[in-house]
C-alpha cells in the first residue's frame, strides 16, 4: 500500500510526488495522461508584479500557501534540477520576449534563454525557420521594436528566415521534430553555416526554442560557434523547454521509486471518519482501488477538464465533488468582450494553510485530501502570470511540515 | 458513401471513440509521444489522424497514410483529454481496408493457423525462415519484410506440455483459470509453462480451458467481424471454466479480452464483459496479491541488472507498470525501466515490408539501451516485442515471470 | 474621388445581390456590386447551410415546396463545389402530432417532391444518432450549401462577364435628378476615397438593410422587419444527413452537416436593429433542447460556435397584393417607380438561400422589361468557376488534398486542414483583406480551437509574406480574437471552455499577446 496517492502529472503533482518520496514515503501517482507542464512556455513565473504579487488578498491562492511558502517551493524545484535547468532569483523579475514578439515577465529561466533577457539598446536578429509554422521572425522582430521596455527604453531586432531542414522529406515540422534534429552535429552546423554570413557586429541571436531536446546546453556551443549571445524564445505546445522540464521531473520521480499508474481516471474514492481511505482508477477490464494515508490532488483546472462546467452552466470539480470557491450565475462568470477578464477561470477550491480543500463552513473536506495547483481558484494564472508560483507553493505547503508527513 | 464503409463502422464501437473527439484541445501531447511520427514524415502523426481527420470522415477513409499508425496505443495512453486516438486510427483503418486486404495482413493475422502450421515441422521452418532467399521469396508473395523478427516456431506446444503435467506439490488455495493465448501456445511455451508453475507453486489449482484466438493481430489489421467472432468464442470457452480470476502472461491478449474489442470494436457481449473484468495479467495479479500480503516474500537473491521493457499494450490497460513493482521484491535485482514507447513491432506491424524500416528506426532507442543496459538478458511482458527485442539486441528476452521462477529456485 | 459607370448597380454583396449582378452581367449589361463590408458577411452565410429539397414547405405552401426542388436541382449543379447531397430526413418522435406525417404526404404529392417513407430502423441504421422514439421518417433530398462559396461562385462568374465586385464600398448617397437614379456614391472603406458610379439602375438587393438604402434615394417607409435566427454549431457531424422533425415549423428542428460540423436551428425573434444582433443565452438553451429530442447526447456533445443571422422581411402595404408576376414565394419586390415615383430603382426583399437564384432571375426580368429590353435569363444553365466538374462537395475533400500535399507544404488551421497555399494565394489576392474575411473563405479558425493555434501562424505569415507590417498583422490578430468570441461566449460550456482555457494559456499565458501596445494601424 502505498503512504501518498497524488493524482495528476503536471508541475505540482510531479513536485509533490518527489518531495513525498525524498522524505521517505511509498509514493503512486496516478494520472489520465502526461501533465501539462510539457505545454507551458519552461519558465518559472511566479507573478507579473514581482514579490508585490505573493501578496495578493484572499481569494488569491498565494493568501492560503503564503509567499515563504511559494519561495521555498520555487527554491526546492531550483536546487532539485540545479542550474543547467533553471537559473535566475525567484525575487526579481526578468522580461523575455514571445513568439508573437511582445515581452513577458517571468522569474526562473532556463539558461539558455538568459540573453533574452530585454534591455535598452539591445540588438537582436530574430531567426525563423521556414519549416516551423509557430514561429515568424518578422512578427516577433517587427513587434519587439515598436515596444516600449519596463522602466523605458527600446531594442532593435531584425528577423531572417532561414531554410535548415530538420527531416527530409517533410515542410512542417514541429518544435520537437527541429529539437530531435538539434540533438544532431549536422543540422547544428547547418544552422549556424546558414546565421553567421547574416549576423551582424553586437547582435544577440534568438531562436525558437529547439536546442534539443536530450541534450540542451547546445546554446554554449551554438553561442562559441556564432560568436555572439544566443537565447531561446519559447513557443505554443509543442514546447520543448516545457518537455525538458517533465521529462526531467518524471525521471526523477521514477529514480526515487514513485509508482506511476498512467492512462486511468480516477472514478470513485471512499472515506470514512471525515478521511479518504481510497480512490477508485478506472483500469481497464475491472477498476482498481488504491488506499493511502494522504491523497494530494494536482489535476488541473478547466484546461484539464477537472473542472468542468456542464450545458446548463453548472461548474464541479470531477473526482471528489469539492466545494467551489467564484461559482455565481454565468452571465457574470463569461462576458462578452474578448479582452475581459474571464471570471469563471477564477473558480476553484479554497484551501486552508496545509491546502485542504475547504467546506461552506471553512472546515477541511476531509482531514487527509490536499488540492495544490491548478484546482485552486481565485487566480486567472495565464494573466497575471503566476501558474508555476501556484503549483510550487501549493505543492510545498502540502508536503511540508509535520503536520503534512 | 462507400458501403464497406458503413459495415465496417456498423460493426465498431465508433460512436464511442468518434464522441471522445469532442474532448481534443489540440494539445500535442500525442503527438510528441508518438513513436512512429518521431522517425517518420510518411506517418502525419496520431491527432492528424485521429481526431482532426475523424471529422472529415463519413464512411471513406481517404488518408491511406494513416496506415503508417502502428496501433501501439501510446496516444490514447498519454492524452490527458481522454480522447479514444488510437481507436479512432484503428477503426478508420479498419474502414480503409474493408474489402482489399492484402494478403499478408490476412496471414500473420492468424496466428493459431500459423503456429498449428508451424508446429510439427518447427526444425524446418525455424531455418527455412532463417534462409535469406526463402525469406526474400516470402517476402514478395505475402509483403513480410525478409528480416521481421519472425517467431521460433517450437517443437512442442503449452497444450501438449499441459496434458502430461502434474503439479509438484497439492493446491491450497482456490482455483485459477489460465488463458495462455496463442504466442503463449504456439511460440512462447516457456512463458507459460513457468506462469503456470509460478501459480502452483504459490498453491493455487491451476486450470486450462480449450481456448481459441482473441483475434488482437485480426483487430489491429481491420478484419473486425472475424476478430470480433473470435474473442467472443474465448470469452465462451474462458467462461466456461469457471467463475474464477483469469490469469494470462500474455500482456496483449489480456489487453484486448479487458478493453480492446469492446472499445475498438464495440463488442458488447456479456461473456466478454464478465471475463474482460476477471482477467489478469500475471504480474498483476501477483502485485495485487503483494498489496493484500498475500505473497511470500521469499524470494532468492538474482544479482544482475535487468533492462524493462513495458509493452505499448500493456501500458494501455492502465494499470501502470506492476512488473515493475513485483521485481522489487527481488534481492539483488536492479531493474531498469527502458522508458521507450514502444519497441516497433506493435503486434504484427513491424513485419511488414513496407513498415520494417519505420519499426527498426522507432526500436533502435530501445535496442540502444538494452545494449548499454545489460547486452545479454532483457525482460518485456509481450511476445512479438520479444521477438523485435531479441532480434535487434541478440539478448536473452524473456518474460519477467521467468525471473520470478528462477527467483522461487523453480529454475 | 475616383469615377465609374455602370448599366446597373447592384448594392448588396448577399446572395440575392450576386445572382443578380450575375445574371445581369451574363445579359450583357455593365454591372457593378456594392458591398459595404465582405461579401457574404451578412444574412447569407448567417443561416445554418440548408439547401432545402422543399419538403420543410410541403404542408404550408406546396408550391413554395416545389419551388425548392426545382432550385435545389439547379443549385447542385451550377454551384456543384458549394453544394453537398446529404439526403435528409423528417422524421416523428413518439408523441408528435401523427396527422403531420400524412399531411407531408399530401403536400409532397401536390408538389411532386421527392420523397420515401422509410422505416425508424432505416433511419436509425443511416443515421444512429438519432432519437430511438423515432416513428414515422421521410427521406428527402435536402442538401448542405456553404454560403460564402456560392456567393463567391456566382461573383466570380459575375466578373468573367465583365461585372465589378467592390467589397467594403459602402453606399453613402443614391442621386436622383429629374425622378431618375442618375449615380450611386460609395465610401471605400479600406481607402477613405470617394467612388461615384453614374448608372440609370440601381437594384436595391440589401437584405435587412434595404430600408435604410431605399431611403438614400429618397424612397422612404420601406418597413424590413429582421427577424433574428441564433444557431449552434457542434464541433462535428453528429448525423451526416440533415435531419428536420416532422412536425410543423418550431424552433430548433433542424440540424445540418456542413463540412466538418453540423448546426442546428433556428429561433425568430423580431429585432430593430439588423447591425446589433444579440446571441441570448436562452435561445442557445433552446437549440441545446431542441437538439437533445433529435439527438440523445447532443448537451454532451461539443458545441464549438454560435451566430445569428436577419431574416430580410419586407412588411409593405403599398405592394399590389394581386400583382405576383414576379414575386417568388416569401419575397417582395419594391418597384419604385410606382411606390414612391423615383426610377431606375428596384428593392428586393425576403427569400431564402435556396431560391436566390430564381429570385434574382425575377427581380432581373423587372428591370429587363422595363428597359424594354428582350434578353432572357441564363443562370441556370451554366456552372460558376470551380463547378465545372459537376462534382458536388464532399466532406472529406480538404482530408484528400491535405493527403496529397501535406508533405509538400504545411497545414495552418489544423482544425480545419487549411493549406500554407491556399492562405498565401488569397492573401495576395486581396492584401486588404481581414482575417475573417479570408475565414470565409478557407475556413480559417473555425475548428475546435477556434483560432488558439492558426491565428498565430497567420498572422506571421501576413507579416512574412503579405508585406504587413507588425503594427498592422497585429491589430487583424486582435480583431480575429475579438470577433471569434462573438460568436464563443454564448456558447461557452464543456468541452469548448476547456479549450478556451488552453487557448488563454498559449495565447495570454505564452505569448502574452494583450501586453503588445496598440496598433496605429486599423484593420476593417
Amino acid at each position: 500500500m502505498s503512504q501518498v496517492i497524488v493524482i495528476g502529472a503536471g508541475l505540482s503533482g510531479l513536485v509533490a510526488a518527489i518531495k513525498s518520496a525524498e522524505g521517505g514515503q511509498q509514493v503512486t501517482l496516478i494520472s489520465k495522461g502526461l501533465g501539462g507542464l510539457q505545454l507551458s512556455q519552461g519558465t518559472i513565473d511566479i507573478h507579473e508584479q514581482g514579490l508585490a504579487g505573493l501578496e495578493s488578498p484572499a481569494p488569491h491562492p498565494y493568501a492560503a500557501i503564503g509567499a515563504e511558502n511559494v519561495l521555498a517551493g520555487v527554491k526546492y524545484l531550483a536546487k532539485l534540477l540545479g542550474p543547467e535547468f533553471l537559473v535566475g532569483d525567484a525575487k526579481k523579475n526578468v522580461y523575455l520576449p514571445t513568439a508573437v514578439g511582445a515581452i513577458r515577465p517571468t522569474a526562473l529561466i532556463p539558461p539558455s534563454m538568459a540573453a533574452g533577457s530585454v534591455r535598452d539598446g539591445a540588438k537582436w536578429l530574430i531567426v525563423g525557420l521556414r519549416r516551423l509554422k509557430d514561429f515568424n521572425a518578422s512578427l516577433i522582430a517587427g513587434n519587439l521594436s515598436r515596444l516600449e521596455l519596463p522602466g523605458g527604453g527600446s531594442l532593435s531586432a531584425r528577423a531572417l528566415t532561414i531554410d535548415v531542414v530538420a527531416r527530409e522529406g517533410e515542410v512542417d515540422s514541429s518544435a520537437l521534430t527541429f529539437a530531435r534534429a538539434f540533438d544532431t552535429p549536422d543540422f547544428r552546423q547547418r544552422l549556424v553555416a546558414a546565421i553567421k554570413p547574416e549576423l551582424q557586429p553586437g547582435e544577440a541571436v534568438g531562436l525558437p526554442a529547439i536546442l534539443g531536446v536530450k541534450q540542451h546546453d547546445f546554446w554554449r556551443e551554438l553561442q562559441a560557434s556564432l560568436g555572439c549571445e544566443v537565447f531561446e524564445i519559447p513557443l505554443p505546445p509543442p514546447s520543448v523547454p516545457g518537455m525538458r522540464l517533465n521529462e526531467a521531473l518524471t525521471a526523477k520521480a521514477k529514480a526515487l521509486g514513485v509508482r506511476f499508474v498512467l492512462g486511468s481516471y480516477v472514478s470513485g474514492f471512499t472515506a470514512a471518519g471525515g478521511k479518504l481511505v481510497s480512490v477508485t482508477v478506472a483500469t481497464t477490464g475491472a477498476p482498481q482501488e488504491f488506499k493511502a494515508d494522504k491523497f494530494i490532488y494536482a489535476p488541473g483546472g478547466f484546461e484539464s477538464g477537472a473542472l468542468a462546467m456542464d450545458s446548463h452552466y453548472e461548474i464541479t470539480e470531477k473526482v471528489f465533488g469539492l466545494p467551489l470557491h467564484g461559482v455565481a450565475p454565468v452571465e457574470e462568470l463569461i462576458l462578452p468582450d474578448y479582452w475581459d477578464e474571464q471570471p469563471v477561470f477564477k473558480v476553484g477550491v479554497s484551501v486552508d494553510k496545509q491546502m485542504r480543500p475547504l467546506d461552506a463552513a471553512g472546515k477541511p473536506v476531509y482531514a487527509n485530501l490536499h488540492a495544490i495547483g491548478g484546482i485552486i481558484g481565485g487566480a486567472i494564472r495565464w494573466k497575471e502570470k503566476s501558474g508555476e508560483g501556484i503549483a510550487l507553493g501549493s505543492a510545498w505547503a502540502a508536503t511540508e511540515g509535520s503536520e503534512n508527513v | 458513401m462507400s458501403s464497406q464503409g458503413y459495415s465496417a463502422l456498423g460493426f465498431a464501437g465508433h460512436e464511442l471513440a468518434r464522441a471522445s473527439l469532442d474532448h481534443c484541445v489540440k494539445c500535442t501531447i500525442c503527438e510528441t509521444q508518438c513513436p512512429v511520427l518521431a522517425v517518420t514524415p510518411l506517418f502525419s502523426g496520431p491527432k492528424f489522424v485521429g481526431p482532426q481527420a475523424e471529422r472529415y470522415r463519413h464512411g471513406l477513409s481517404v488518408d491511406h497514410s494513416l496506415d503508417y499508425c502502428s496501433s501501439c496505443g501510446t496516444c490514447t495512453l498519454v492524452c490527458p483529454q481522454g480522447v479514444k486516438i488510437a481507436e479512432l486510427n484503428s477503426q478508420a483503418r479498419a474502414v480503409m481496408k474493408a474489402g482489399h486486404m492484402p494478403l499478408r495482413d490476412k496471414l500473420i493475422s492468424q496466428t493459431v493457423v500459423m503456429g498449428k502450421l508451424m508446429t510439427p515441422f518447427a526444425p524446418i521452418a525455424n531455418a527455412a525462415l532463417n534462409v535469406g532467399p526463402i525469406r526474400s521469396l516470402v517476402q514478395g508473395v505475402i509483403g513480410i519484410h525478409k528480416k521481421a523478427p519472425m517467431p521460433k516456431a517450437n517443437s512442442r506446444t503449452f497444450m501438449g506440455w499441459w496434458k502430461k503435467h502434474t503439479p509438484a506439490q497439492p493446491a491450497t488455495k482456490g482455483k485459477l483459470i489460465f488463458f495462455h493465448g496463442c504466442a503463449g501456445g504456439y511460440f512462447e511455451v516457456d512463458t507459460s509453462i513457468k506462469s503456470v508453475e509460478v501459480l502452483e507453486h504459490l498453491g493455487y489449482e491451476v486450470v486450462v480451458p480449450k481456448q481459441g484466438c482473441c483475434g488482437l493481430a485480426q483487430q489491429s489489421n481491420g478484419l473486425y467481424h472475424e476478430a470480433s467472432a473470435n474473442v467472443v468464442k474465448l470469452a465462451k470457452e474462458l467462461q466456461a471454466a469457471g467463475d474464477v480470476t483469469i490469469i494470462s502472461s500474455s500482456g496483449s491478449c489480456t489487453g484486448m479480452l479487458k478493453h480492446e474489442a469492446h472499445e475498438i470494436m464495440g463488442v458488447t457481449d456479456p461473456a466478454l464483459a464478465d471475463v474482460g473484468a476477471r482477467v489478469r495479467d500475471i504480474m498483476e495479479f501477483l502485485l495485487e496479491l503483494d498489496e493484500a500480503g498475500e505473497l511470500p516474500h521469499d524470494f532468492q537473491p538474482i544479482k544482475m541488472t535487468v533492462p524493462y521493457h513495458a509493452p505499448c499494450q500493456l501500458k494501455g490497460q492502465g494499470m501502470g507498470l506492476p512488473a515493475l513493482e513485483v521485481l522489487k521484491l527481488i534481492p539483488g535485482l536492479t531493474v531498469v525501466e527502458s522508458g521507450a514507447a514502444c519497441c516497433g513491432i506493435a503486434g504484427t506491424y513491424g513485419l511488414k515490408k513496407e513498415k520494417f524500416d519505420v519499426a527498426q528506426a522507432v526500436g533502435k532507442p530501445l535496442f540502444d539501451m538494452i545494449k548499454a543496459t545489460n547486452p545479454d538478458y532483457a525482460i518485456c511482458d509481450t511476445e512479438t516485442c520479444r521477438w523485435q527485442l531479441r532480434k535487434g539486441t541478440g539478448a536473452t528476452v524473456d518474460h519477467p515471470i521467468a525471473l520470478i521462477h528462477r527467483s522461487l529456485g523453480l529454475s | 474621388m475616383r469615377k465609374l459607370s455602370a448599366d446597373v448597380v447592384v448594392v448588396g454583396g448577399g446572395a440575392t445581390g450576386s445572382g443578380v449582378v450575375r445574371d445581369c452581367a451574363m445579359r450583357g449589361y455593365k454591372a457593378i456590386l456594392v458591398e459595404r463590408g465582405d461579401l457574404g458577411h451578412g444574412t447569407s452565410a448567417r443561416f445554418h447551410g440548408l439547401l432545402h429539397s422543399g419538403g420543410r414547405y410541403v404542408v404550408a405552401d406546396p408550391e413554395s415546396g416545389a419551388e425548392c426542388a426545382r432550385e435545389n436541382a439547379i443549385l447542385k449543379r451550377i454551384h456543384a463545389d458549394a453544394v453537398e447531397a446529404t439526403g435528409g430526413f423528417f422524421f416523428q418522435i413518439e408523441g408528435d402530432d401523427e396527422s403531420f406525417a400524412d399531411k407531408f404526404i399530401e403536400g409532397a404529392k401536390i408538389a411532386k417532391l421527392p420523397y420515401q417513407e422509410i422505416t425508424a430502423a432505416e433511419l436509425l441504421k443511416r443515421e444512429p444518432r438519432c432519437n430511438p422514439k423515432a416513428t414515422r421518417v421521410m427521406e428527402v433530398e435536402d442538401g448542405t450549401i456553404d454560403g460564402w462559396q456560392l456567393v463567391w461562385g456566382a461573383c466570380r462568374s459575375a466578373e468573367a462577364y465583365g461585372a465589378q465586385i467592390l467589397t467594403y464600398h459602402q453606399v453613402t448617397g443614391i442621386d436622383v435628378v429629374g425622378g431618375k437614379v442618375q449615380s450611386v456614391r460609395c465610401l471605400d472603406r479600406k481607402s477613405g476615397e470617394e467612388v461615384v458610379i453614374d448608372t440609370a439602375y440601381v437594384i436595391n438587393c440589401s437584405g435587412p438593410w434595404a430600408g435604410q438604402v431605399a431611403a438614400l434615394a429618397g424612397c422612404h417607409d420601406v418597413n424590413v422587419v429582421p427577424g433574428r435566427g441564433v444557431m449552434v454549431a457542434m464541433s462535428h457531424r453528429l448525423v451526416n444527413s440533415v435531419v428536420n422533425r416532422l412536425v410543423k415549423p418550431a424552433d430548433g428542428d433542424i440540424i445540418v452537416p456542413v463540412h466538418t460540423v453540423c448546426i442546428i436551428g433556428t429561433t425568430d425573434v423580431k429585432v430593430e436593429d439588423p447591425d446589433n444582433l444579440e446571441l441570448p443565452r436562452a435561445e442557445v438553451q433552446k437549440m441545446l433542447d431542441a437538439g437533445e429530442l433529435m439527438v440523445p447526447g447532443f448537451r454532451e456533445s461539443r458545441a464549438v460556435h454560435a451566430w445569428a443571422g436577419a431574416r430580410p422581411l419586407i412588411k409593405d402595404d403599398r405592394v399590389d397584393a394581386s400583382d405576383t408576376r414576379h414575386m417568388s414565394r416569401g419575397m417582395a419586390i419594391l418597384d419604385h417607380e410606382t411606390r414612391d415615383g423615383v426610377g431606375g430603382i428596384l428593392t428586393i426583399g425576403g427569400g431564402k438561400l435556396t431560391t436566390y437564384r430564381l429570385m434574382a432571375k425575377n427581380i432581373t426580368d423587372v428591370m429587363v422589361e422595363k428597359l424594354g429590353d428582350d434578353r432572357p435569363c441564363r443562370t441556370d444553365q451554366e456552372p460558376v468557376p470551380g463547378s465545372e466538374n459537376g462534382k458536388n462537395y464532399q466532406v472529406s475533400h480538404r482530408l484528400h488534398d491535405r493527403e496529397e500535399d501535406r508533405l509538400e507544404d504545411q497545414i495552418i488551421c489544423e482544425c480545419e486542414l487549411m493549406s500554407r497555399k491556399m492562405f498565401t494565394e488569397l492573401l495576395r489576392a486581396n492584401p486588404d483583406a481581414s482575417f475573417d474575411d479570408l475565414r470565409r473563405q478557407l475556413r480559417l479558425g473555425m475548428g475546435p480551437c477556434q483560432g488558439g493555434f492558426c491565428s498565430l501562424r497567420a498572422t506571421g505569415i501576413a507579416c512574412a509574406e503579405g508585406g504587413w507590417s507588425a503594427d498592422k498583422a497585429t491589430a487583424a490578430l486582435r480583431l480575429f480574437l475579438k470577433n471569434r468570441w462573438i460568436g464563443l461566449w454564448p456558447i461557452l460550456h464543456g468541452d469548448q471552455l476547456r479549450q478556451a482555457a488552453l487557448d488563454s494559456w498559449m495565447i495570454s499565458g505564452t505569448l502574452n499577446v494583450e501586453s503588445l501596445p496598440a496598433s496605429e494601424e486599423v484593420v476593417l
